[in-house]
């Protein structure tokens, strides 16, 4: 790194870690997601856990174990590969075995066809929602009782040729960077849109450009900018990393990470994509702001700035579909709404490793148009102090 | 004595407005140079140029024989310019250390402290800029644009709003700095300062030279009349 960028970016790094506000914000994030999450749990408590069976789902048990009486309709007598057959052609819509050792094992097979993202539900809880409805268990009511519930049912999902599918599992990650790129955007994109407007609003402009170049300057606001990204986004991961880590006996957290399947590819691009969608971002935000005389103008471009890198969110039912439509495509090779669309798109399966790079290039080349021509508008504007717009040459090297 | 500033048949236009016609003079290293003007005449904008933040439209402004660039020039270079500002809400000492590393200075904390120390503002060293009063606040920038030792100062309307405590601190510091060595382009409009301090003057009106030279060439070109009335007569009685 030149010096000068570095000079700029230590003493912008400094004087911003310094501020209680800066603070305030990094905190405040954490504690609206608890805030949130506190809610939804207490919400939660009141979902009936053992749902009855929709009247048009279909389901088939193989029962080992001889828990339920003959007379239920759903008892098939084919083995536990007969009964995923039976769900990868469709004749049936959930399919559970049960071992001949369930009532030591406590443990149950459940199988279904993966519909690619569906989050946590309670199909599973079907099979005891079953049991305590099938008043003639062929085993003593005492065992079935002994279990209270307390069964462990694994959940496999299937592909419709019928191997295992973890498309949730695979997606939690790229996901999980996805959510830290929206934090990421939500919390630095006014700072990133301020970072150069405060030389002309306080007339520091022309004494700094007399020892710094404006490519310098900008360059070094940018990476300062983009490391209090990364210093807040990890005061708010780490604890919550630390949080599910405390709480891995949890059987939901548990459920999740044993879910979370790591696919290299797919997080090394997420990584890239975060890292490139972050400078663009500053790029663009820094770009805005050298435009501008004064913070009141360019605290009005912050709302846009963010609706526009977040708009496929609002169109997040097409970005499912395995053939993307017009819209989808154009949301992701478009730089604004790229990062976004990408994210969605590798999260839901619905992208190749070739479209992803292809966007993640295009992501790339926008930052470096969107940081020249910050640097290029700021050596433009930087001495105008918002009340004269001057034409002016490009400075000679 | 060689130069530190040549500016060669100077031109710069903003769109269909000539701020400067043809313009060429030199600062030569050592003097103090006093650059004479009207508000509009065209003084800033050849000090922008000067700076490297115009280029000309034609002609050449040199610092020490190149278009000036702060990260690789031979000269350094301690602006004071007419619009001035700090970072308001940093303290004095973060904000002087700050603008000291980008000037190459090694020990700016010292300096610094040494600085404050002089100019009465010690125990503000920890107090943020927006504390400050404004004569406080130009003690600052003064530093600032000092630090370092910079082989030319440009000082654009120093004496603007200064107390004259503030005022007979600046004269001592140009003074100070022209003994070591320093080349100083004075933007003015205090014709006794520069009748005091100044080596050569150009006097500008609408983007051309109306008087160039030493002090006493000047005088003696317009009948020995007083700089104040040489700048009335150029100017034609304007009200400025």
């Amino acid at each position: 790194m030149n010096s000068f960028t570095f000079k700029v970016a230590k003493f912008e790094i400094m004087r911003q870690l310094k501020k209680p506000a800066f603070w305030a914000a990094t905190l405040l994030i954490p504690l609206l997601m608890g805030g949130i999450y506190f809610i939804s749990f207490i919400s939660s408590q009141n979902v009936d856990q053992n749902p009855a069976l929709d009247e048009n789902t279909k389901v088939a048990i193989t029962d080992d174990a001889g828990v339920f009486s003959n007379q239920a309709p759903f008892i098939i007598n084919g083995d536990k590969e007969y009964g995923k057959e039976m769900v990868t052609k469709g004749e049936v819509d959930l399919y559970f075995y049960i071992p001949k050792d369930f009532l030591e094992t406590k443990k149950a097979e459940f199988y279904h066809i993966s519909e690619g993202l569906e989050m946590f539900n309670f199909d599973a809880n079907i099979l005891k929602s079953l049991m305590a409805q099938d008043a003639a268990t062929r085993v003593a009511p005492s065992d079935i009782l002994a279990l209270n519930g307390q069964f462990e049912i694994e959940d496999n999902k299937l592909a419709k040729d019928g191997s295992n599918s973890n498309a949730l599992g695979k997606a939690i990650i790229p996901f999980f960077i996805g959510i830290l790129f929206f934090m990421f955007i939500c919390l630095c994109g006014n700072r990133f849109l301020l970072c150069v407007v405060e030389e002309k609003e306080n007339r520091i402009s022309e004494m700094i450009l007399t020892a710094v170049s404006p490519k310098h300057l900008i360059v070094g606001k940018i990476i300062a900018m983009l490391v209090l990204g990364m210093i807040q986004i990890l005061a708010i991961t780490i604890p919550v990393v630390l949080l599910v880590f405390a709480n891995r006996d949890n059987q939901m957290i548990s459920q999740i990470l044993a879910m979370i399947e790591v696919d290299p590819v797919a997080i090394t691009l997420s990584i890239l994509l975060f890292i490139v969608s972050s400078i663009f971002y500053a790029g663009a935000c820094t770009f805005v702001g050298s435009l501008v005389s004064t913070a009141k103008d360019a605290s009005s471009f912050i709302g846009p700035a963010i609706i526009a890198m977040v708009l496929p969110l609002y169109c997040m039912q097409m970005f499912m579909m395995t053939e993307p439509n017009f819209v989808v495509q154009f949301f992701t090779y478009f730089p604004l709404s790229a990062p976004v669309a990408l994210m969605l798109r590798q999260g839901f399966g619905t992208i190749t490793t070739l479209e992803y790079c292809i966007g993640l290039a295009v992501v790339f080349v926008a930052a470096v148009v969107m940081i020249r021509l910050a640097v290029v508008t700021f050596q433009k504007n930087a001495i105008n102090f918002g009340t004269v717009s001057l034409k002016i040459g490009r400075r000679k090297k | 004595m060689k130069n530190i500033v040549d500016v060669k048949h100077f031109q710069m236009k903003f769109g269909d407005k000539e701020v400067i016609k043809d313009l060429s003079f030199d600062v030569k290293k050592g003097e103090i140079f006093g650059l004479l003007g009207a508000n509009g005449s065209g003084k800033t904008t050849t000090i922008r140029a000067l700076l490297g933040f115009y280029r000309p439209t034609a002609g050449e402004v040199l610092v020490d024989g190149k278009v000036y660039n702060p990260e690789n020039s031979s000269v350094r270079i301690g602006y004071l310019p007419e619009e001035r500002g700090l970072y308001r809400k940093e303290t004095v000492l973060d904000t002087m250390v700050y603008f000291g590393e980008l000037n190459g200075l090694k020990d700016s904390a010292e300096w610094s402290k040494k600085y404050l120390k002089r100019v009465g503002l010690e125990d503000k060293i920890n107090e943020r800029i927006e504390k400050l009063s404004g004569g406080q606040q130009q003690k600052v920038q003064l530093g600032i644009t000092i630090m370092g030792d910079p082989q030319l100062l440009i000082l654009d309307e120093p004496t603007k709003g200064f107390d004259p405590m503030n005022r007979r601190l600046l004269m001592e510091i140009i003074e100070e700095h022209h003994k070591k060595g320093a080349a100083i382009i004075m933007i003015t409009h205090y014709m006794d300062e520069v009748e005091k301090l100044c080596d050569r003057a150009l006097l500008l009106k609408d983007g051309v030279a109306r008087a160039y030279g030493s002090i006493s060439e000047i005088k003696k070109e317009f009948k020995n009349k007083s700089l104040e009335q040489i700048f009335v007569d150029v100017y034609g009685g304007e009200n400025e």
